[in-house]
């Protein structure tokens, strides 16, 4: 599998204060790469350099083998997408008209950008809203128009900077199956940032930065596996009993409203615990751990990998 | 090349629609209509008749005149609201949607100005149209053939200007608070700056050579040469050379400087070494800043 993103040792600095200390990183081709870390930690400063709207301070960044050190900002812009935060298209245009006069800035041909058009507009079902102007859009249809924007060159990497904030459970399915098909489909490469840690779940690689270095890097199975326990949640028939089965047995656990949690390191070692303390059971569930205590874990406990 | 025209385009439409934004770029336009239906007018004509006897032609002069202010400011006025785009961009960060495509910020900026000169000359042209009809309504004379290329070259000319004056303005603008403070400042000073206000002869000294001084107040000069040179000729027939000259650096049709009348060859150079001046000065400080 090719790199399609490659940082080495990279620096940013806004006069003493160090944004970004130093962090390497890369990202194969066609796959889903998560970014995350707190508000502040580098991330968008990380984006930004990525993609060719901010100079680094030091060190290497190759984007689709290109690298941004060199002459080639028009390659790298053309290879990649971006839907920012906030939406950035013109309130005055119509969702068509925005999108097009962006199109037209990657010297695409007339067909080729009216294929591209009819490709977007499939995708992100955009044919209710297209005549209608981008002020008059719903959040959910904006973020729709905003990647569409984004895809309408057909690019190799998109890079989403939290693209489902604020969006409605529904509208956020919808996008965010959008995007999944289209990178599966097509063989795009997503880098993504997102506080939402469902969606970096489904991520085939993750990084996470805190204050401008990177604190933990991995699969989210690794990451889950190293920083977050699944819990065994259970109610005692007799808890006197129960407790006293806990500290013989030397677990972990906390008590709240007469429930137990009991951390065990994996789904098979709650069920080696509930074969043993069946007989003083009333009911149980097993939690699986979750991205977002791998996110809290490490922002807490500030743990280097 | 197709980049640069469909940002022109797509500035030209935010412009457009943005019906508040027109307004506001023609509001010192409509005061100056105003202020000459309450007074202006009559304030000249009480001047003119003085000197002679004040007759339908004189209205005509008289109007020419106001004309001639009215299109000279339009260029400002119109050119700087145009480049509320850019600020507009700026701030909601569509310019850093458009720096993820392949198109430098030299091409961006270039797309405001194109795009400020296109609205600016397109409005001079409706109001010279416009101007045209109330002169003849008014019992005035159409602009023959030869006059009329001799106005559109002048506005030309005055919104070229004008775009690069703006442009300069606007790189030291970064909000939209700020540019709403210079387009008031602009909106208000640019009457005065141009003469159109109150006659250039009834001014202090100071206020006159800072008028003399400004280049854009050359294109009024040019535009009120090219306006009333017939309706001059024909009110002022019984007077001497020395009170038509007197008229003429009253009311801001010629400037006197050191006791010489500037010709309209040295108003013209004035208004291309300013654009010229001013398009390097931006250059200089856009790269500077891009770097």
């Amino acid at each position: 599998m090719k790199s399609i993103i490659q940082v080495e040792n990279l620096h940013k600095a806004y006069g003493q204060h160090k944004a970004v200390k130093g962090i390497s990183f890369t990202v194969e081709e066609g796959t889903l790469f998560a970014f995350l870390g707190t508000n502040g930690a580098g991330k968008s400063t990380t984006i930004e350099i990525l993609c060719t709207l901010l100079q680094k301070t030091s060190g290497t960044v190759r984007i689709n083998g290109y690298d941004v050190d060199e002459n080639n900002q028009a390659n790298i812009r053309k290879s990649i997408g971006v839907v920012f935060q906030q939406s950035l298209l013109d309130d005055k245009l119509t969702v068509q008209e925005n999108i097009l006069h962006r199109g037209k800035m990657y010297s695409l041909s007339k067909d080729q950008l009216q294929q591209n058009y009819q490709f977007v507009s499939t995708y992100l079902q955009l044919a209710d809203i297209e005549q209608k102007k981008y002020s008059a859009l719903s959040g959910g249809q904006r973020r729709r128009a905003d990647i569409a924007r984004a895809l309408i060159h057909r690019p190799q990497i998109l890079f989403l900077d939290e693209p489902t904030t604020g969006l409605d459970p529904q509208t956020r399915q919808f996008v965010w199956q959008a995007i999944k098909r289209l990178q599966q489909e097509s063989n795009m490469t997503v880098f993504l940032t997102t506080h939402y840690m469902e969606e970096a779940a489904v991520a085939n690689q993750i990084v996470i930065l805190k204050n401008g270095e990177i604190v933990a890097e991995g699969t989210p199975d690794a990451l889950k596996t190293k920083y977050a326990y699944d819990q065994l949640e259970v109610v005692f028939q007799n808890i006197a009993e129960g407790e006293k089965w806990l500290q013989q047995n030397e677990l972990t656990f906390t008590v709240r409203n007469g429930i137990y949690s009991i951390r065990v390191t994996s789904t098979m070692h709650a069920l080696t615990v509930l074969k043993q303390v069946e007989p003083l059971l009333a009911s149980f569930e097993v939690i699986k751990g979750t991205m977002d205590d791998v996110f809290i874990h490490i922002m807490h406990e500030g743990e280097a990998v | 090349m197709e980049a640069l025209i469909s940002l022109v385009a797509r500035n030209n439409k935010m412009f457009r629609r943005d019906k508040t934004q027109v307004f506001f770029s023609l509001l010192s336009i409509i005061i100056v209509i105003a202020l000459y239906g309450i007074f202006l007018q009559k304030m000249q004509v009480d001047a003119i008749e003085q000197v002679t006897k004040a007759t339908p032609e004189t209205i005509t002069m008289v109007n020419e005149w106001l004309v001639a202010g009215l299109l000279s400011m339009i260029a400002v006025t119109t050119t700087l609201g145009a480049f509320g785009i850019a600020i507009q961009d700026i701030e909601s960060k569509s310019a850093a949607d458009f720096l993820t495509a392949p198109i430098s910020r030299a091409k961006i900026q270039l797309s405001y100005v194109l795009n400020a000169f296109f609205i600016g000359f397109i409005f001079s042209f409706i109001a010279f149209i416009s101007c045209e009809i109330f002169i003849v309504a008014t019992g005035g004379q159409l602009l023959n053939g030869t006059e009329m290329m001799k106005v559109i070259g002048i506005l030309i000319l005055s919104v070229l200007l004008a775009s690069t004056f703006n442009m300069f303005l606007v790189l030291f603008v970064h909000s939209q608070n700020a540019y709403s403070t210079l387009t008031t400042i602009v909106g208000t000073l640019i009457g005065f700056l141009c003469g159109v206000y109150v006659p250039f002869g009834v001014l202090p000294g100071f206020a006159q050579n800072l008028i003399m001084y400004f280049p854009i107040s050359h294109t009024t000069v040019l535009l009120r040469d090219a306006f009333m040179q017939n309706s001059i000729q024909t009110v002022f027939a019984g007077a001497s050379n020395e009170q038509v000259e007197a008229y003429k650096i009253n009311f801001g049709v010629v400037y006197e400087m050191n006791g010489n009348l500037l010709t309209s060859t040295t108003s013209l150079l004035i208004i291309v070494g300013t654009t010229i001046v001013l398009a390097v000065l931006s250059i200089l400080i856009f790269k500077k800043r891009n770097k």
